[in-house]
Formats: structure tokens, sequence, C-alpha cells
């Protein structure tokens, strides 16, 4: 009774009191200790950045947050009432609205159903159990107003792109924590990987606004984008918080170096010249409705960036090349034969290798060991465990994944590190003549996406060509030979970057 | 390690590059058996040794009395169903028809096992695979769920038997000395048909463990666009599952016919679909596919087939027998049943 008076008094305390709280959270996952004891504090209005390498423990901080997975020590306070999180919904309850890294929504329900779910009320949407169309559908136009989207709150989730949903995501969080009528914190794991620069522009402004309801605790590997949203960044590395700045008294190359325990290099890039006859050669390649005379060759050692929108079919143009997905015409040429009816066994026997966007979807078998997902696009009868582990171990070492435990499944891996055992698979082939990477450091950290850039680059030196549809611009700037922008399917531009490198508002003007 | 390393890092500009392992988890990590996947093998054994050590006691003169030829006996058609459903399971489909396939293996051995003697087996294993495939090419051309195509299968199956039989009992005519083996020689108790159904199971368990067709199965039952990304023919590998199963039934054909010298629509061998697939779940198979252990299905049938037995020592009435019967199928499959981790339940 008394407990309840002071928490009482507490609110009654105002502004003081912060949003969340946490004192000494643990966790372990077996013999990992993934959580050593986090304290941290989020103040009313505060935007705070949480970063760390691959594998710190910033998911596995959130899902203890939002109801996932509970703590195995330590408390933590909610407005200042200690929580105690039995699932999500007690999450949602206290105005806790969540983004997960994987994406969570129901594929066959529409935008305004998967809005609603999520809601701690129904509030007016349903009535003695019956779902009111016309008020669902009001209420989530006005949280997608909110988050500057346009999709409509009646198409169905399944037919939405990746980044459509993501905006989706993004709002259902918005509708959940402010519905809720405590002040409301917003939870964004990663949101920002699978953004284009423009939706990224419109989701850095919403956050502002959220900002002056409730507060954010955003996680992003961007660091640029961190210190441009936050108030203040925390940075976690091997389960502990390892720094707490406010943004305006720390850079990036600074936060680099707390993050990963080493300074940043600055990017090398050696240009090539265009050299050696083309491993893929992509001529006038149509589908209707999204691509139309795609032209490109990717050569020996040689890195073909293709940016552009969401709706610019790049990767679909990607996809295609891989026999993923079809086309109604021009022509695909591997090692100067025009190839037919081509499909995905074909193209991996003539030596190439994707590693596609929807990594958990279309990447990597979660439930099988890192070592079997390795082994996956092996030819041969049968497998030899003995050389299956040695060269895994290999390979870990090279792209310092981690945990060093091959054996386990690989959903268990941290999306950084998964992401460098999905690239592995393809590098590890020596039949392997062109790499398609559709976002390859999409979840990375700086850090990793360093490993994976200099793993790129050794293939190229080793005579691969690579296809890159990078995140930014910058990392095509950074990667790339030769930079094709895409626009509504077509090619707008091509940039030899040794003969004249563009600037990346070059870049921005053709894809708009 | 416990200082904080915020101070360090932040003030030591002039500091030797950090050393590069500055992280715990980055030490190889000894891959433990963790205790769910550790579970999924012993847990099928252990239920029935639980169950072998209470029918043993309640009945004290089942071990020495052949207990184990009878119950191995009881098992063996079960067994080579609940592989052949195994295979099904593992890439994410489910085959309803295989027990039927394997009645009409019994069909066509019981009406040409004298005539042609030792090409009669040959030919009755070859009818059930090629059923069984071909219920996988339609499942990977059509796309029909398989739970509705294969119910469809089991139909056309059952008409055909009706027909193939006219509807009644076919005998053997003769050659029956060729299947003698089957229940006439045993090692250890245990009889040559169920050390058949071993022996393919420890082969079954090789070929997903060691080959590339295998970990292709595990891929397509996990994640099957993750497989087609790998380049793996999904439509192939689900084929030939489908065939593996009609395979698998082939050889229940054969124990019936050893069994019971006769093949009819309603005799010996036709209602094991349900008990196969009860063995099949009890061996640790996960009916969301990507999980499965054809040695621990070993002792799923014999669980399956044990529990009958178990339950009528106990002395009730058979309406009170089936009811036990369901309940402890319940219970034990709540036991050993492999989920997935998250709370998702097909
Ligand atoms: N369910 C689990 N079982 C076992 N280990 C786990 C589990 N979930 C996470 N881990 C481990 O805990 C550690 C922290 O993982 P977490 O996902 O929190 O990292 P992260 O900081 O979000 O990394 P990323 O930037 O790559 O997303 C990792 O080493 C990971 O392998
Ligand atoms: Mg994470």
């Amino acid at each position: 009774m008394t407990d309840s008076d002071l928490i009482t008094d507490g609110r009654a305390a105002g502004a003081d009191v912060p949003v969340l709280r946490l004192r000494g959270l643990q966790k372990r996952f077996g013999q990992l200790h993934a959580l050593k004891g986090i304290d941290l504090e989020i103040r009313r209005g505060e935007v705070v950045g949480l970063i760390g390498e691959n594998g710190a423990g910033k998911s596995t901080l959130l899902k203890i947050l939002t109801g996932i997975q509970p703590a195995d020590e330590g408390t933590f306070e909610v407005n200042g009432e200690r929580a105690r999180f039995r699932g999500p919904r007690d999450a949602v309850a206290a105005g806790i609205g969540v983004v997960h890294q994987e994406q969570s929504l129901l594929l066959h329900l529409s935008v305004a159903e998967n809005i609603q779910m999520h809601a701690a009320d129904a509030g007016d949407g349903v009535r003695l159990g019956l779902y009111r169309w016309g008020r669902i559908n009001r209420r989530a136009q006005k949280v997608l107003d909110q988050v500057g989207s346009k999709l409509d709150p009646r198409w169905r989730v399944s037919d939405l792109t990746f980044v459509e949903r993501q905006m989706v995501e993004i709002a259902r969080a918005v509708a959940a924590g402010t519905d809720a009528n405590a002040t409301p914190l917003l939870v964004l794991d990663e949101p920002t990987s699978l953004l284009e620069p423009a939706e990224l522009a419109a989701l850095e402004k919403e956050i502002r606004q959220i900002a002056r309801l409730g507060s954010v605790i955003f996680v992003s590997h961007r660091l640029d984008e961190i210190l441009r949203v936050c108030d203040r960044v925390v940075v976690m590395r091997n389960g502990e918080v390892v720094a707490d700045r406010s943004t305006d008294a720390v850079g990036e190359d600074e936060l680099f170096e707390l993050m990963i325990g080493r300074a940043a290099k600055a990017p090398e890039r050696e240009v090539r010249a265009a050299t050696g006859e083309p491993v893929l050669e992509v001529s006038g390649l149509t589908r209707r409705g999204a691509f139309h005379d795609v032209s490109f060759a990717a050569r020996p050692g040689r890195v073909v960036a293709l940016v552009g929108t969401s709706g610019s079919g790049r990767e679909a143009v990607c996809r295609a090349a891989f026999g993923a997905e079809g086309y109604d015409s021009g022509e695909l040429k591997v090692a100067g034969r025009r190839v037919e009816s081509w499909t995905i066994p074909k193209a991996i026997a003539a030596g190439l290798g994707y590693v596609p966007s929807e990594r958990r979807v279309e990447g990597m078998v979660g439930g099988m060991s890192a070592i079997d997902n390795l082994s996956l696009t092996r030819s041969g009868a049968l497998i030899a465990p003995g050389k299956q582990k040695q060269q895994a171990s290999e390979w870990f070492e090279r792209l310092d994944v981690r945990p060093r435990g091959p054996k386990l499944e690989l959903e268990r891996f941290s999306g950084g590190n998964q992401q460098k055992v999905v690239l592995a698979k393809w590098l590890k082939d020596q039949g392997l003549k062109a790499l398609l990477l559709d976002h390859p450091l999409r979840g990375l950290d700086p850090g990793a996406g360093d490993t994976v850039k200099r793993e790129i680059r050794t293939a190229c030196a080793a005579g691969i060509a690579v296809v890159l549809l990078p995140d930014t611009l910058e990392e095509a700037l950074e990667m790339a030979d030769e930079i094709l922008v895409l626009r509504d399917g077509g090619i707008t531009a091509v940039y030899d970057v040794a003969v004249d490198a563009p600037t990346t508002l070059d870049l921005l003007e053709k894809q708009l | 390690m416990t200082t904080t390393q915020d101070g360090a890092v932040a003030t030591g500009g002039d500091r030797a590059p950090a050393p590069k392992d500055p992280k715990a988890p980055a030490g190889p990590l000894r891959s433990r058996i963790s205790p769910a996947s550790l579970w999924r093998t012993v847990g099928p054994i252990a239920v029935f040794v639980l169950l072998l050590v209470v029918v043993s006691v309640l009945n004290p003169s089942f071990l020495g009395g052949g207990g184990v030829t009878i119950l191995a006996t009881q098992a063996a058609a079960i067994l080579f169903v609940a592989l052949g459903q195994s295979a099904v399971l593992h890439v994410g489909s489910i085959d309803l028809s295989n027990a039927s396939i394997g009645l009409l293996a019994a069909m066509v051995l019981a009406l040409t096992l004298g005539p042609l003697g030792p090409i009669a087996i040959v030919l009755a294993i070859a009818v059930a695979t090629a059923v069984g495939a071909l219920n996988g090419v339609v499942f990977a051309v059509t796309q029909i769920p398989s739970f509705a195509l294969t119910l469809g299968t089991l139909g056309v199956l059952q008409a055909a038997a009706l027909v193939l039989s006219n509807a009644t009992t076919v005998y053997v005519t003769g050659n029956t000395d060729l299947l003698a083996w089957m229940f006439g020689s045993a090692i250890a108790g245990v009889p040559a048909a169920f050390v058949l159904g071993i022996v393919l199971a420890v082969v079954f368990w090789a070929v997903l463990r060691f080959t590339r067709v295998g970990h292709g199965l595990t891929a397509v039952g996990l994640n099957e666009s993750a497989a087609i990304f790998a380049g793996r023919r999904n439509r192939l590998l689900k084929t030939l599952a489908f065939a593996l199963s009609g395979f698998f039934a082939g050889f229940a054909g054969l124990v019936i016919i050893a069994q019971a010298g006769a093949a009819s629509s309603f005799g010996v061998g036709s209602d094991l679909l349900l008990p196969a697939i009860a063995a099949a779940i009890l061996g640790g198979t996960a009916i969301t596919g990507g999980v499965t252990n054809p040695i621990t299905v070993v002792f799923g049938a014999l669980t399956t087939a044990l529990l009958p037995i178990g339950i009528a020592t106990l002395g009730i009435n058979a309406q009170a027998q089936s009811l036990a019967y369901g309940f402890v199928i319940i219970l034990i499959v709540a036991l050993t049943a492999t989920r997935s981790r998250t709370a998702i339940i097909k």
C-alpha cells in the first residue's frame, strides 16, 4: 500500500522521473554472458542512440525491455514503476512500442490490421468483439500520416515492398507507444538499415517529433545518423555499457573507436582499369513493370554498383541475373555465352553467388549450424565433416565471426555475424567468378563492415567480378569502379569512377 | 576487463592499437549440445525404456516369455511406414497415403509372389516407390498442399486395392519361403524384419548426415527459400522425399505378407497410418520439418507398439484401453515432440 503511494508521489514529481531506468540487467545464454549488468537511464523527451558491435548485446537488451525475454538478474522501471513484463503485451500497455531488427508483420493481413493488433487496447475499433473496419482504417491512416508514409491502410502487407513494410513496422510501434497514456517510449532496433535515403529523412524527422511526446531508443550502425538524430549516445561492448556521451561532445571517429576498440581506417581504394572479358554481361534486359533496357558488364576484379531508390528496380535486375526471377526480353551472357532459361542452380554452377538482402528469409537456414550453412552451396555427393569443420574454422577466423562456434545454429548468432557466414558461404568456393551483393553491409557494425569490405576487395583482387547494391551512396563511392544509377527501372546515368567520379549530389539528382 | 573501458579508450590516444581481441566471446566457444537437442535424441529412447520397465514390472513374465520378439514383430510394419513418414515430414510435408501404399505393395506381392517368385518382391517395392514418386511429382508440379493431395491419393489407393483384391482377401499361392526369413530368423530374439528396419534407419540417418542430398532435404524442411537461393533443387528433393516414403512403405508390404500370408483392404496392415505418424513424432520428428533422426524413430515405433501391449496387461476392458492409449500418446508426445523454440505450433 505504502509502495504504491510512493509511486504516485514519484509521478507527481513529474519530469524528473526517468521514462526508463535500468539497474544491473544481466542475461546469459548458456555460458555466453550476453549482458553483464546494464545500468541506464532514459529521460523524458530524449533520443538516445545505442551503438555497439555485432553481438554486443543491443538486441538482447531491447528484447528484455519489450517483454520478449526475461532478464536473469536486475530490474528496470518504466515511468518510475517497477516493470514486470510477462510478454510483449505488457510492454505495449506500459507505452513501449518497438521495431525489431527482424520484421514481424503478419503478411496476409492488411496494414491497418497489423497496426491495430499491436495496440494496447482495441479502442473503438472493436465493439463486442467485432471489427469496425472504418475506424480501424482511419486510425491506421492517422498513424501512417504521422510517420509520413503514403501507404493505404487497406493494402495487404504481402503486396508491399520490404521498405514499405518497414514503414508499417514503424507506424505500428508509434501507434502502440502513443496509445498507452503513459509517456511513450519508442524502441527502434536498426530500423534504418533497410531504408533508402529519402525514407531515411522522413524517419529522422519523425523521431524528432516523437521526442516531443516521449522518448526514443534508437539502434543503428550508421554513426553519422546517430550523431544527427540523437541527443545522447550509449556505447555497448561485449555486454557492457562502455561509454555514455552527449552527441555534442563526441565525433564519428571517437565513437568508432569506443565501439570497436581501434581507430577507424581511412577508406582505402584503388581504382582498377576495365580489363578482362566480362564474366557477366546484361544487355537490354527488360521485365514489364520492373525494369527496362538495362545493360552492364561485370568484369573480373571490378565492382559495379547499382544505385537507386526503392522503386528503381535494381534488386529485380540483380535477381534476374542470378536466375531467381525471370525477364521478358534482352539477354544475359555468362563468360561470353548467351544463356537461356536461367535458373539458380545453373547460375551457381557457372560461378555466380548472390547475397540476398532478406537474410533471414533467403540467405540462411537459421535452424542449421553455421558449418552446414557454409556447405549448402557445395557440389559433390558426400560431405566430409572433418574437412567441413576445418574450413569453417578458417573462415570464422578470417571474418572474425563471433562467437567462434561454427556448430551453433546460425539463428543464434547476432545479425552481423550471420551476415559474415552468409558471405563466407560464397567466398569459400574456388569456382566463384562473380558475386551479386544485395545490401551486403546491412546490419553490420562499422568494424564488421570494414571486415566485409576488405573481403570484397580481396575477392576482387583475386579476379572476382562484383555487382553491388549498396546501402548508401557513400558506400557506392567508396567501393565501386563503375556506378549505374537507376530510376523507375531504367538506367539514368553511368559513371566510370576512374574517369569521372560523381559526387553524392550527382547520384542523388539522377535517382530522384 | 572489469575496469570500465570507457576511460581507457577515450583518453588513451597514445595507447598501442587496442588488442585485437578485447572481447570475451571471441574465444572458441565450446559448442556444447544444448539441453533441447540432447533431449531430442535421448527423449524417445528414455520414454521407451521407461515404458518397458513399467510393463515388465506389471507383467514380470513379459521379457522372459519372448516379449521382445512379440514387440519387434508388432513394431516392424509400423517402423517402415514411420521411416517413410519421417522422410516426408522432414521436408515439411505429410504423406497420408503411405500406409495405403504399403498395403498396395502387399496386394501386388500376394498376387504375384506365386507366379513370379523373387521378382515379385522387387516389383512390390518398385510399385510402392513409383507411387510415392508420383505423389511427389504431382505435389511439386501442382503445389497442392501435401495434406490435401495425399488424402486424395489415399482414396485412390484404397479403391485400387479393392479392385485388385475384388474386395476379398488375396492369399499368396506359393513361394512363401522367400519371405519366411523375415520372422523365421532372429538376432538376439529380434526378428530379421525388424533388424532390416534398423539397418535402413541407420542408412537413412547417414544419408541425412553425410550427403549433400541429405543436407538439401534438411535445408528445404527448415527454410525452403534459403535452400532455393543456395541452388538446391527443392522440387526434386521433395519428390525424392515422397519416393522414399513409398520405398519404405514397400517394405511394410513385405512385412504384411510375411506375417499374414495374405493381403486385404481390412486385414493385417490396414491400420498403419496413424500408428506410424505417432511413431515418427514419438521418435522426435518435428512436423514443422527439418528435424528428423531415423534412429530415434526406431524407438518411436517400439513405443507405439509397446503401448497397447502394456495397456492390455492392465486387464481393463476394451473401451478403457483405447481411452488410456489416447491419453498416454498425448502425454508422451508432449514430452518428446520436437517443437520450434518459438511458441509457434502447426
Ligand atoms: N537466443 C539466443 N541463444 C543464444 N545466444 C544468443 C541468443 N540471442 C543472442 N545470443 C547471443 O548474444 C549475443 C548478443 O546478441 P545481440 O543479438 O543482442 O547482439 P546485437 O548487439 O544486437 O548485434 P547486431 O548488431 O549484430 O544485431 C551474441 O553473441 C549472440 O550470439
Ligand atoms: Mg541486434
